[in-house]
């Protein structure tokens, strides 16, 4: 088996398949969990422990994450983050020429991809108001689930919060006005849309590839589509992207390898 | 003599030739123990959050070193929340001059403020002559070890970077910085050569990380150019003083800095630039015009407080080095 790991900042997700490339298992862990009943800190890094996670003989690790210098999983090839997210998106699609807009839990990732090549990218900085935590605090203070959340599109309030938190009190203001569920739910989803067309606009393509959390839902897809006038294409696994470009990664280089010899 | 505080590069022939010492108020800051705390005492002092980190820093110093009594602000050409700073020393009865770098160019303004400034010092161009002469031997060796990182690759983006910002206010004591140069060329005489992959230009105003060229390093890349620090080293031969400062790109608008940019990218063979902005500055803006104009992969990143790299730019720093590749 071969194991992909994405450690992400909200959540670490696990993809496992056979040396064909065939997915056989999937995980998606809340990342504190994850470190704390799976990892072992050992001398040389962090020991994942495949056998309580039950997913049988691993052959070979490759992570991605947060940092390729903070991540230290014993016996792991570790890539950066923007490249496993391209490769995964690659491997996923069958695209080669595209824009990758990866939202997570706590950054947003634009990866510009030409004859299956990152050439150019963006990501968010100091801030998380374009990220899936804005909208868990959003959904909360609605008092609904993301997955509601993400069937608005139509009819957005406006909110102009540049802020994670301080959204909070702009979405509490507009509902005091008055404005129904579908309305605010309509505008916290198109502010992402706002925060992330700046970067999306400099690195476009006639394809965009949506990945991440937030790519499960379907109201963000929807305004991309209609505001950028770009086909959109949500792969199979969004969320699982990133893993799944680590293993997109170890194929090719078992493939360079059977090559060479 | 007595110490004289500057908010960045001026003319520091004039404050060297009136026999005051010239400190360069951003190497203080930026090299204390504890910089963050600097920007913590101003801010508990009342500056916002959400202005320059250097800013901040530059007050803390003068207001703590108790022998700083007068400070030379540049008024025009660097940033304009150099005002307020300014402001804010008079109410603390620090003595302040301006300093403004005419926008457009103009030698004639130009030498008026020059004028202005050795009239407020109690010199004349004579001694200014003379210290010029005296800080050409300098300058060559400095243009010597940018010379060596670029072309003979034997120096360190770093070491360059701390040679050419302390020629804003040569340490305080030209003669031992000199002796620190003529020690750093002789020892490096036999070094080794760098071997790096990707070799990097640094464009924008001097970074607030404090381990970002080691982390370059670290990942297999090494800066062999760095822009603004390079200018305040005055690169170009001239023997008008005034022509010197009019030569001087980073006080006069983008254009001009991108100019002296895209020469620099031929000639040192540059696979990429990190445009460096902090958190707060209007400089950001020119993001924009840099990455229109400069023919070459860019990756802008921010700084807001003194320390370390955070694991998100360093995460961005690895991806575009992977990219670079």
């Amino acid at each position: 088996m071969l194991c992909g790991i994405d450690l992400g900042s909200r959540s670490v997700k696990m993809v496992l398949t056979d040396t064909a490339g065939n997915i056989r298992l999937s995980r998606v862990f809340e990342t504190v969990r994850f470190y704390r009943e799976y990892g072992m800190r050992q001398q040389d890094g962090l020991m994942v422990d495949f056998a309580t996670l039950g997913v049988g003989k691993v052959e070979e690790v490759v992570a991605t994450g947060y940092g390729r210098n903070t991540i230290d999983i014993v016996g792991a090839t570790v890539i950066p983050e923007l490249k496993a997210h391209a490769l995964g998106a690659i491997w996923q699609t069958g695209l080669s020429d595209f824009t990758l807009l990866d939202l997570g839990g706590q950054d947003s990732k634009v990866i510009k991809v030409r004859k299956k090549k990152m050439v150019d990218f963006a990501t968010n900085d100091k801030c998380a108001a374009s990220t899936g935590r804005y909208l868990e605090n959003m959904a909360n203070v609605l008092d609904i689930t993301l997955e509601e959340l993400s069937r608005y599109s139509e009819n957005p309030v406006e909110l102009n919060s540049t802020c994670a938190i301080f959204g909070e009190s702009e979405l509490i203001g507009r509902i005091v006005e008055g404005y129904g569920i579908a309305e605010l739910a309509a505008g916290v989803n198109f502010t992402i849309y706002k925060r992330i067309k700046p970067m999306m606009t400099s690195l476009v393509s006639d394809t965009i590839v949506f990945t991440g959390g937030v790519a499960l839902g379907q109201a963000i897809r929807t305004l991309i589509e209609r505001e950028l006038q770009r086909e959109v294409v949500v792969p199979q696994y969004p969320q699982l992207n990133g893993a799944i470009g680590c293993i997109a990664y170890a194929l090719e280089k078992r493939d360079q390898h059977a090559a060479g010899n | 003599m007595s110490r004289i505080g500057i908010t960045t590069t001026v003319p520091v022939e004039i404050i060297l030739a009136a026999g005051r010492i010239p400190v360069d108020l951003n190497n203080i800051f930026i090299t204390d123990k504890d910089a963050s705390k600097l920007v913590e005492a101003a801010e508990d002092a009342g500056y916002p959050r959400n202005i320059c980190g250097w800013i901040k820093g530059l007050y803390s110093v003068v207001i703590e070193s108790g022998d700083i009594d007068t400070v030379i602000a540049v008024t025009q050409g660097d940033c304009s929340n150099t005002h307020a700073l300014m402001e804010t020393f008079e109410m603390a009865d620090i003595k302040t001059l301006p300093f403004a770098y005419p926008f457009d160019r103009d030698y004639d303004l130009l030498k008026l403020q020059m004028d202005k400034l050795i009239a407020a010092l109690g010199t004349n161009w004579e001694a200014v002559a003379s210290v010029t002469e005296r800080l050409k031997s300098l300058r060559l060796k400095v243009a010597e070890i940018d010379r060596r990182t670029w072309q003979e690759n034997t120096v360190s983006g770093w070491d360059n970077h701390l040679f050419q910002v302390s020629c804003s206010d040569f340490d305080g004591d030209v003669d031992a910085f000199e002796q620190r140069l003529d020690a750093f060329l002789e020892q490096n005489d036999t070094a080794a050569e760098y071997n790096e992959n990707i070799r990097l230009g640094f464009i924008g105003v001097p970074p607030i990380f404090t381990d970002l060229y080691a982390y370059f390093e670290q990942m297999g890349a090494r800066v062999v150019f760095n822009e603004v620090q390079r200018q305040f080293a005055m690169p170009n031969r001239v023997d008008d003083l005034v022509e010197q400062y009019r030569q001087y790109t980073y006080p006069y608008g983008v254009f001009g800095r991108i100019k002296d940019i895209q020469a620099e990218i031929e000639k040192r063979n540059l696979d990429g630039i990190i445009h460096y902005v902090q958190s707060f500055c209007f400089r950001q803006i020119e993001d924009m015009i840099f990455r229109e104009k400069l023919d070459i992969p860019i990756l802008t990143i921010e700084g807001d407080k003194p320390g370390r790299v955070d694991a998100r730019t360093k995460l961005r720093i690895d991806s575009f080095l992977e990219m670079l590749k």
